[in-house]
């Protein structure tokens, strides 16, 4: 039982950790998700790979490059190494190109864990959507490797109906490479999304954001450490957070500048909305700079919705709930925005605005 | 088509508005005009139903409506527009959609079909033009980055294309340049000098009186009208101040 080994709460990187959620959704009985997986993939053309409880499913799924292969988590990230067995892989040589790979992730109850594995050669280009929809525990170990010039775009989104997802990004950047990863969590489970991303190649850019969207007693949160360890690197945390009910929303995001990283651009921006006084946002900026030329800009701040705004709206015509419902869609839509793909950009609105009219 | 009986309002317990009486027939142009803080702007609020100002006692009919307990979309949506003086800027909204959404809100409220994505477009581009905005800005977030006299533009704007039956407009004049001012000021007149609108300008000078002539000069001191006339008040106000007349 792999849940004894979770991390307890009472270590600082875990203390907004939702583990008893984690626990109950290990411990849920599989009962069918009542989804058909071929209305989770967005109409798109290109690779498909759909997992149900961690297995690969071949009737849904049409890898075109994608390798799906055992492997070894080489992590010792406490939920990350658990993600060991049947996973996925793209491997690219150099100048290729992979785009609009989508990847489904359908879970009835219990625990399942997929390792996937992202390698890009020089000037290689891959995008990748990844949904995950039903219940139970989901876990995912994710290593990323770009080689110089590559450029890897990924949009995440969670639509669990509830369980827990947790998710743990491993990249390393190289030199001009870009990884650009964004992350929508529209649905009900509690979730834990945990990157690591090194930037170590001069020039390289890396960004990690999006939005975390909670209601009821749900708990989600984003913790993310970049480092940057070569010149000239680029990086950007942006993060929205919208809290309802008795719900709670956390991002903690860290940049680590090493010694004689120099040049270095890095942004984070953690803003939290709590739709209700009874909800709680958690956030926590960190910065840890080595290095003497350097920009950093940081910005942390949770408030409510702008009254003046919401009167303003109202006083035009428009209802309070849809008053309020296109205010907060306005505060996520920026962290949506660096989506690059339009239809995957539109998908995930589309999920942020069904999340906001149940919401509001 | 306005008929304040008695207004009293207050705002965190002070009040404010202390028995104000006035009445708009259509097809007038009515000015009020006082000193900062004689309750201008507040009666603006109170009309609009904005949360925290309180009407505390006497009445307010609107075409037959008690205006007040409507809330402030549905005030809308009955014919009624408050201009602002100072419009709400709003990033990661865009002017098109929040105009559509405003427009087609009011017309299901009102149980009339929403106008398609082409025939707001038409519209909005329409008044657009009439007023001297770029088409351009329609599609930019919501006075983000506007000038004070483009924010007044696009107030003109929004009033042309939800084509309200009443308008109050509070200080519209306020930041703007001799162009835009007389933007504006024709902006009223096209939009609303017609025999079934009526218009309610808060004011604190003369100025957009010269563009838009008011049928009726009220003064506001103290939150009760302690002075109504013609357009000839406005001139002695002008003149005189505030002080000699509200006295």
């Amino acid at each position: 039982m792999t849940v004894l080994d979770l991390p307890s709460t009472r270590q600082e990187a875990w203390r907004w950790a939702d583990m008893a959620t984690l626990r109950a959704a290990a411990a849920l009985p599989p009962t069918p998700a009542g989804v058909d997986p071929a209305d989770l993939f967005l109409d798109i053309d290109g690779p498909r790979l759909c997992f149900v409880d961690g297995v690969f499913e071949p009737a849904h799924s049409r890898p075109g490059p994608v390798e799906v292969t055992r492997q070894i988590a080489a992590t010792d990230h406490p939920l990350g190494s658990l993600a060991i067995g049947e996973g996925w892989a793209l491997h690219l040589g150099p100048e290729h190109a992979a785009t609009c790979i989508q990847i489904v992730h359908v879970g009835t109850g219990g625990e399942n864990h997929v390792p996937a594995r992202i390698l890009l050669a020089d000037d290689a280009v891959a995008t990748v959507v990844e949904t995950f929809a039903g219940t139970g525990w989901a876990n995912r170990l994710t290593a990323i490797a770009l080689g110089k010039g590559a450029r890897l775009m990924r949009s995440v989104r969670l639509v669990q109906t509830g369980g827990f997802v947790s998710i743990r990004d491993e990249a390393e950047i190289g030199e001009a490479a870009s990884l650009v990863s964004i992350f929508l969590g529209a649905g009900g489970m509690g979730s834990r999304i945990d990157g690591a991303l090194t930037l170590t190649g001069k020039g390289a850019f890396a960004e990690m954001g999006g939005a975390l969207l909670t209601s009821g007693t749900q708990r989600q949160e984003a913790a993310v450490a970049v480092r940057h360890e070569q010149i000239e690197g680029t990086s950007r945390q942006i993060w929205r957070a919208v809290a309802a009910d008795q719900s709670a929303a956390s991002l903690a995001a860290r940049v680590e500048v090493a010694r004689g990283a120099q040049q270095t651009d890095g942004e984070q921006s953690l803003r939290g909305l709590l739709l209700q006084r009874t909800a709680t946002v958690n956030l926590k900026p960190e910065l840890e700079i080595f290095a003497d030329d350097v920009k950093c800009a940081h910005g942390a701040t949770v408030g409510e919705l702008d009254r003046n705004a919401l009167f303003y709206l109202q006083s035009r015509g428009i209802g309070e709930a849809q008053a309020k419902a296109l205010l907060t869609h306005a505060f996520v839509a920026d962290a949506l925005a660096r989506i690059g793909e339009e239809p995957v950009r539109d998908a995930f609105a589309a999920d942020a605005a069904r999340w906001l009219e149940a919401a509001l | 088509m306005l008929n304040i009986q008695n207004l009293h309002a207050e705002i965190d317990g002070k009040e404010i508005l202390k028995g104000l009486t006035l009445s708009l027939n259509a097809g007038e142009v009515h000015a009020i005009m006082g000193p900062n803080g004689a309750g201008k702007s507040t009666l603006g609020y109170v009309l609009g139903g904005r949360n925290g100002y309180e009407a505390t006692s006497g009445s307010v009919d609107f075409d037959g409506q008690d205006l007040l307990e409507l809330a402030p979309h549905e005030r809308a949506a009955a014919g009624l527009f408050l201009g602002f003086q100072y419009p709400v800027e709003i990033p990661g909204v865009s002017n098109v959609q929040f105009l559509r959404e405003a427009a087609n809100a009011q017309r299901r409220h009102r149980g009339e079909a929403p106008l398609s994505g082409a025939e707001f477009l038409k519209l909005a581009r329409a008044q657009a033009a009439a007023l001297g905005m770029d088409a351009e800005m329609l599609k930019r977030p919501v006075n983000v980055g506007f000038s004070g006299g483009e924010k007044k533009r696009n107030e003109m704007v929004q009033m042309g294309i939800l084509n309200p039956k009443l308008a109050i407009l509070d200080e519209t004049d306020s930041g703007l340049d001799i162009d835009a001012l007389k933007a504006v000021g024709e902006g009223i007149n096209r939009i609303m000098r017609a025999p079934d609108k009526a218009v309610l300008l808060i004011t604190h000078y003369q100025r957009l009186l010269d563009y838009v002539k008011p049928d009726f000069v009220h003064v506001l001191a103290d939150g009760r009208i302690v002075r109504s006339g013609g357009p000839e008040l406005a001139h002695e106000l002008e003149r005189e101040g505030y002080g000699a007349l509200a006295a």
